[in-house]
């Protein structure tokens, strides 16, 4: 069978729509890369077989309610344990051992999804003893996901693979340590969120909220255009302490980033950075 | 600086199973063009990062390289789409990537690439298809033609694997059906249009 093209996003409706979240919910989607906004519009709009995005914008509009679930719909939430394994290799080896001496170790997750990256950081602190002294902040704008992260529960299929990243970034950990497999689940042991705190925040138009030894921010600058990347990424090495470590996503770059000057690379394949003295 | 929608050629070429090998011998028959940007979207392995671009091999005048998120596109350059990510063409002139969800279980999708193009009203672009086990690319290939762009797919028949082009084939007509042998030909002819 032949699928229509998503339905046709015109500019006129795209600023409409930009207004509508600006103006009444105070989300500002300006920054965001067209071609996978009008992408995942086209998709939500397909979905409740809407006839384009005006109706949308009037639903979004005149039903409140829908909007925790239309940011849950327009957000991507594609993460997974130990995602990239070998970059969690580079930061467990090469980066976070001059911190290891730290008296306290802050560490911020923005768009932490549903929560696997958050839980990937937990097992890494465990392992090399450091999780004590932890504290946590996995932020994202999609509440839905938050509270899925917070349940730190997972489809049983997706053990595998989960498994396998385990075993590549810690060959003799004991992955059943940390997770069980219940009721067709895969469930995460509660005692690794124990010093984690799951807060709904949105990089783009809130202010930060601390400095940080660590912040993770993988594959959510890909959704912005430059401009707005360079206003993120500045954000991001305001709130790392000196010394402090910003790991991005491996085909992410900081080209467009006038902050870049701040950091030097820890690992320039991992795109793993430390922020200069 | 190069990479607006008007002054680069795109040249867009998907393929699955079987399209490797015979889009690396076409590419190593073009000469360099510096005011033509190619992008290939290939399905591959997950896990690899690096290797695609490698495994082409050294190409008279062209780079060739696996984009990060917002390459400016220039002319001159092969972009490779990078495995596990969706690769999309901006107006603006250059490559975003993304995470979302596989599209027929392939992430990179031919589909979303060749989507976006047709979605960046990108002024002048082609678009080729080759041999695969899968049907994504067909649709993208279609959108591409009803807009207006060139379009061309394997023959069947020369495939390795059929099933792609013939997806293709039973949505529209292309303006060329082609051999892997021809297609260094077929892609100079886009380029007269």
């Amino acid at each position: 069978m032949l699928a229509e093209l998503l339905p046709e996003v015109s500019d006129a409706e795209l600023e409409q729509f930009i207004q509508v979240m600006l103006t009444q919910y105070g989300y500002d989607f300006r920054g965001y890369a067209p071609a996978s906004l009008k992408r995942r519009l086209g998709s939500v709009i397909k979905k409740y077989g809407l006839p384009g995005l005006s109706m949308l914008n009037q639903r979004l509009l005149t039903q409140p309610d829908y909007l925790r679930y239309f940011i849950n719909e327009i957000t991507v939430s594609t993460t997974e344990l130990f995602r990239d394994p070998t970059a969690w290799i580079a930061l467990k080896v090469q980066a976070l051992p001059p911190l290891f001496a730290l008296p306290e170790l802050r560490i911020w997750h923005v768009g932490a999804s549903t929560g696997e990256e958050v839980l990937s950081m937990a097992i890494l602190l465990k392992e090399i003893g450091l999780y004590e002294r932890a504290q946590i902040f996995a932020t994202d704008i999609d509440e839905i996901s938050i509270e899925k992260a917070r349940l730190a529960r997972y489809p049983s299929r997706l053990k595998g693979l989960y498994q396998n990243n385990f075993r590549t970034v810690f060959p003799a950990g004991n992955f059943e340590r940390y997770a069980k497999e219940e009721g067709g689940q895969l469930v995460f042991d509660s005692g690794l969120l124990q010093n984690v705190r799951f807060i709904k925040h949105n990089i783009v138009t809130e202010a930060t909220f601390g400095s940080f030894e660590v912040i993770l921010c993988r594959n959510l600058l890909i959704y912005f255009v430059p401009t707005l990347q360079d206003v993120v990424v500045g954000k991001l090495v305001d709130s790392l302490v000196p010394g402090g470590i910003l790991m991005i996503g491996t085909k992410e770059s900081l080209f467009w980033c006038s902050a870049a000057k701040r950091l030097m690379p820890v690992n320039d394949v991992e795109r793993i950075y430390r922020k200069r003295r | 600086m190069r990479g607006h929608t008007g002054d680069v050629f795109l040249w867009l070429i998907g393929g699955s199973a079987g399209s490797f090998n015979p889009i690396r011998r076409a590419l190593h028959q073009i000469t360099y063009m510096p005011d033509v940007a190619i992008v290939l979207c290939l399905h591959r392995l997950r896990s690899p990062r690096l290797g695609m671009a490698e495994a082409l091999g050294k190409l008279h005048g062209w780079e060739v390289l696996e984009p990060d998120d917002k390459t400016p596109i220039r002319g001159g350059q092969i972009y490779v789409a990078p495995a596990d990510y969706h690769l999309l063409v901006e107006a603006e002139g250059y490559l975003s990537l993304s995470v979302e969800e596989p599209v027929h279980f392939s992430r990179p999708s031919i589909d979303v690439l060749l989507e976006s193009v047709v979605q960046a009203r990108w002024r002048r672009a082609a678009a080729a298809l080759f041999s695969g086990a899968n049907k994504d690319g067909a649709q993208g290939m279609y959108w591409m033609h009803k807009a207006g762009y060139f379009t061309a797919v394997q023959d069947p028949a020369d495939a390795e694997i059929d099933t792609m082009p013939a997806a293709a084939l039973a949505l529209f007509e292309p303006d060329v059906k082609f051999r892997a042998e021809d297609f260094p030909k077929v892609l100079m002819q886009a380029l007269t249009l």
